[in-house]
């Protein structure tokens, strides 16, 4: 009987997807984990630069959160609550530092900050941004804006009424903000927290670059690996950044059902007082400075002739980057993340309709791994990658990229597409078991597109992300599988840092394409 | 007396051990109107989903013209469902929702277009036809939805409480329109619906059920007038009273 079929081939699809996901994700874990030995946590627990490494890892995040949640939550009150202009410019502005590598952030401030910055030496300056303080901002400018989008969608569910009831009590503003808004921001905010803490701990790029002899544990866990070949002092590392990451996914796991979403009787009003719209365009275009300067010096240091000797405008260091293979691994980094954004969506999506379209416990199962995947970092993963398939045959193939990159980035578009579909009306596949309209049908006309606009939105994120990913695909790439993001770090290393510069650029450059094509392909729908 | 259009025959379900319908059986006429009345968890929906096929009852018979339909596809019943929240495609003008179904059903794919403007048409719903359900308002969507039910033409159909989102003037409405659309089509109808009211200003017939079980199948005067027993007297009664009283809150 055909629902006897269905739920037959929906049995299927599910240990089917179970079994590669526990393949591609819970495998690769338990194997890095299984390395593990005595020997390997003495080495990295006894080596001089472990405990170092832990406190530098730790000030730094700890700092870095701080300084990054204090920027997205008043930035995030200037454009929610005030009624300033130009905020879509504002929103593009603060989004672009999500579309480069976490790498060029510190490139950024080496240029403009940095021994030979442009603004060191046009200011003068004498203060050194190695180190600590490098970190810290360059970690800031890499994660403000993700705090940034996830603080400001809990603002846009904060319900007014509560604060014009307590303002009729005569309930004043220290009051109203503890008793009000502290409580209502309290978990998810611990989320946020721990989600940006994670963030900057587990990247290395920015330490990288910027932090010279001030090492930090991701650093040190790169260095292992990639430098020393270490893979079991580097399974150790792994393990402890893991901590942070799975704290953060089960807290947020803990968080969701009880998180921010009230339901909204009144909207806030948006402040037209002169003095908060004052205060909000001071901040705003501080931060778009911050933002645009070091994007806009690597575009005057990419088109420099000899930097910082000889600021020439030229269209040599294109040429040089392109001798040095860059239009290959540039195309490498297209043809990886056009596969993600194609597979990984595929894969989400019908994950999701799994999970969320034909619930048994069996979807749970399905539902769990996947939500799983965001509590590996990406160095983590690569890591694992390169312990367990070491030898099978896609390694040292561009294709284990693309599985790294999708198994890396799956979580969050998944769990765009989960809540999707789960919004969709729930008698639908009732209505085409009637009619006659098969389930193929079903998901092609209505299921997908009714969630266009989502699917765009995963197909961009696992682009961009995949695009400028340095982590899991660092340990991974051979000379010739080399995704683009990765030259970042040699050319810096050659002091080439115009050539750097243009990478940074190229990479800028795509991602907005890609975004703008995909904002261009959600409106028309 | 009409021809029996449907038979049920002890039919039973249960769920993790606990009976969701017990022994059920009853016909249902030709052109027939039945409302099937009940408090909720009762079993009146388990009944419909096992009816239209979306569901399987453990034992049983479900007889269709004579033909024995309890293992054939919900698509090849020739019956139509109408639920609740509509159950429209989002995503689809109201034309499109429509006509649908017919252009994938390849006997009816010529004249889709024709069929499914017509039955707009009739249902007064010509002027949104370029229109997204959700620029409707609720009854119109209800009435879109019935109208994606008929254009395929089915012998019966069965409505999940298709009015308990609407308010009472919609409701009004849309139940005239809906008796006007059975007389002029003559398609057999079983109506879910726990208000009372609607049950007996709709129904030729009201089957009362309480705990998974059938307790009385009459017509509207008789259900009144004789009650099978106590439960069914005073689920008539205590609902009509609340009934009076909202529609009394409702005038003032």
């Amino acid at each position: 009987m055909h629902s006897i079929k269905h739920k037959g081939l929906d049995l299927a699809s599910k240990l089917i997807f179970i079994s590669i996901f526990a393949v591609f994700i819970l495998l690769p874990l338990i194997t890095m984990l299984s390395h593990i030995d005595s020997a390997g946590i003495k080495a990295v627990f006894s080596s001089a630069q472990f405990v170092p490494s832990v406190v530098h890892s730790l000030l730094t995040a700890l700092v870095a959160t701080v300084i990054t949640l204090i920027i997205s939550f008043t930035l995030a009150v200037c454009i929610s609550r005030t009624n300033i202009k130009l905020k879509g410019l504002f929103g593009i502005i603060f989004t672009l530092p999500m579309l480069i590598p976490s790498i060029s952030h510190g490139m950024g401030l080496l240029i403009v900050l940095g021994n030979n910055g442009i603004l060191t030496r046009l200011l003068n300056l004498n203060t050194s941004i190695y180190g600590f303080t490098g970190i810290v901002a360059g970690s800031v400018m890499y994660a403000f804006p993700v705090a940034f989008i996830m603080i400001s969608d809990i603002l846009k569910y904060q319900d007014y009424s509560p604060y014009e009831a307590a303002k009729i009590l005569g309930i004043g503003p220290l009051m109203r903000f503890t008793g009000i808004t502290l409580p209502y921001l309290r978990k998810p905010l611990i989320s946020i927290v721990f989600a940006v803490f994670t963030m900057i701990i587990t990247d290395y790029g920015v330490p990288l670059i910027i932090g010279g002899k001030y090492k930090t544990l991701s650093v040190l866990m790169y260095e292992e690996v990639i430098g020393r070949l270490e893979f079991k002092s580097g399974a150790v590392i792994g393990a402890l950044l893991l901590i942070p990451a799975v704290v953060a996914f089960l807290l947020d796991l803990t968080n969701k059902d009880k998180g921010n979403m009230t339901f909204v009787i009144k909207p806030f009003e948006q402040s037209n007082k002169p003095l908060s719209k004052t205060l909000a365009y001071i901040f705003c275009f501080i931060l778009s400075l911050a933002v645009v300067v070091p994007i806009f010096c690597f575009a005057a240091l990419g088109f420099a002739k000899r930097y910082p000797i000889d600021l020439t405008l030229t269209i040599k260091n294109i040429e040089k980057a392109l001798s040095m293979d860059a239009g290959t691994y540039l195309l490498n980094s297209l043809i990886i993340s056009v596969a993600v954004a194609l597979i990984g969506t595929a894969v989400c999506f019908l994950s999701a309709y799994l999970t969320a379209r034909a619930k048994t416990k069996l979807s749970r199962v399905l539902h769990l791994i996947l939500i799983t995947a965001a509590a590996i970092p990406g160095m983590v993963l690569g890591l694992s990658y390169a312990m367990s398939f070491s030898g099978s045959a896609m390694y040292n193939t561009i294709a284990i990229l693309i599985v790294v990159n999708i198994v890396h980035f799956v979580a969050s578009p998944y769990m765009m597409i989960y809540n999707s579909l789960s919004k969709i009306n729930e008698n639908l596949e009732d209505v085409g078991k009637t009619m006659g309209i098969g389930r193929v049908r079903m998901i092609k006309d209505v299921f997908l597109a009714q969630s266009m606009p989502t699917v765009c939105e995963m197909a961009s994120y696992f682009f961009v992300n995949s695009m400028m990913t340095i982590s899991a695909v660092s340990f991974l790439s051979t000379t010739s599988t080399k995704p683009i993001a990765l030259m970042i770090n040699q050319f810096e290393a050659n002091m080439q840092l115009e050539c750097a510069a243009i990478v940074s650029l190229a990479i800028l450059i795509v991602n907005i394409i890609i975004k703008a094509v995909f904002r261009l392909i959600t409106r028309r729908k | 007396m009409a021809d029996i259009k449907l038979s049920i025959k002890n039919l039973c379900k249960t769920y993790d051990k606990l009976p969701a319908l017990n022994d059920v059986s009853f016909d249902v006429y030709d052109g027939e109107f039945l409302s099937i009345l009940g408090p909720s968890g009762c079993g009146k929906t388990t009944l419909l989903r096992i009816l239209i096929g979306l569901l399987h009852a453990d034992s049983g018979q479900i007889l269709k013209d004579g033909e024995d339909i309890t293992n054939i596809d919900a698509a090849k019943r020739g019956m139509g469902i109408v639920f609740q929240n509509y159950a429209l495609f989002e995503n689809m003008s109201v034309l499109k929702n429509v006509e649908y179904a017919l252009k994938i059903k390849k006997d009816t794919k010529d004249g889709a277009r024709e069929k499914a403007l017509a039955i707009l048409e009739r249902l007064g719903l010509l002027e949104h036809k370029d229109k997204k359900p959700g620029e409707l308002s609720g009854g119109q969507q209800q009435r879109v939805a019935i109208a994606r039910t008929l254009v395929l033409n089915p012998d019966i159909i069965l409505f999940d409480e298709p009015m308990s989102a609407l308010d009472v003037a919609t409701r009004l409405m849309l139940r005239d329109e809906l008796k006007k659309i059975q007389k002029e089509f003559g398609t057999t109808c079983i109506y879910i619906t726990h208000d009372q009211e609607e049950a007996f200003a709709l129904s030729d017939r009201i089957m009362v059920m309480d705990k998974s079980c059938l307790i009385q199948i009459d017509t509207p005067e008789n259900i009144i007038d004789s009650p099978a027993n106590d439960y069914v007297k005073s689920f008539v009664n205590e609902n009509l009273r609340k009934k009076i009283d909202s529609l009394i809150k409702y005038v003032r």
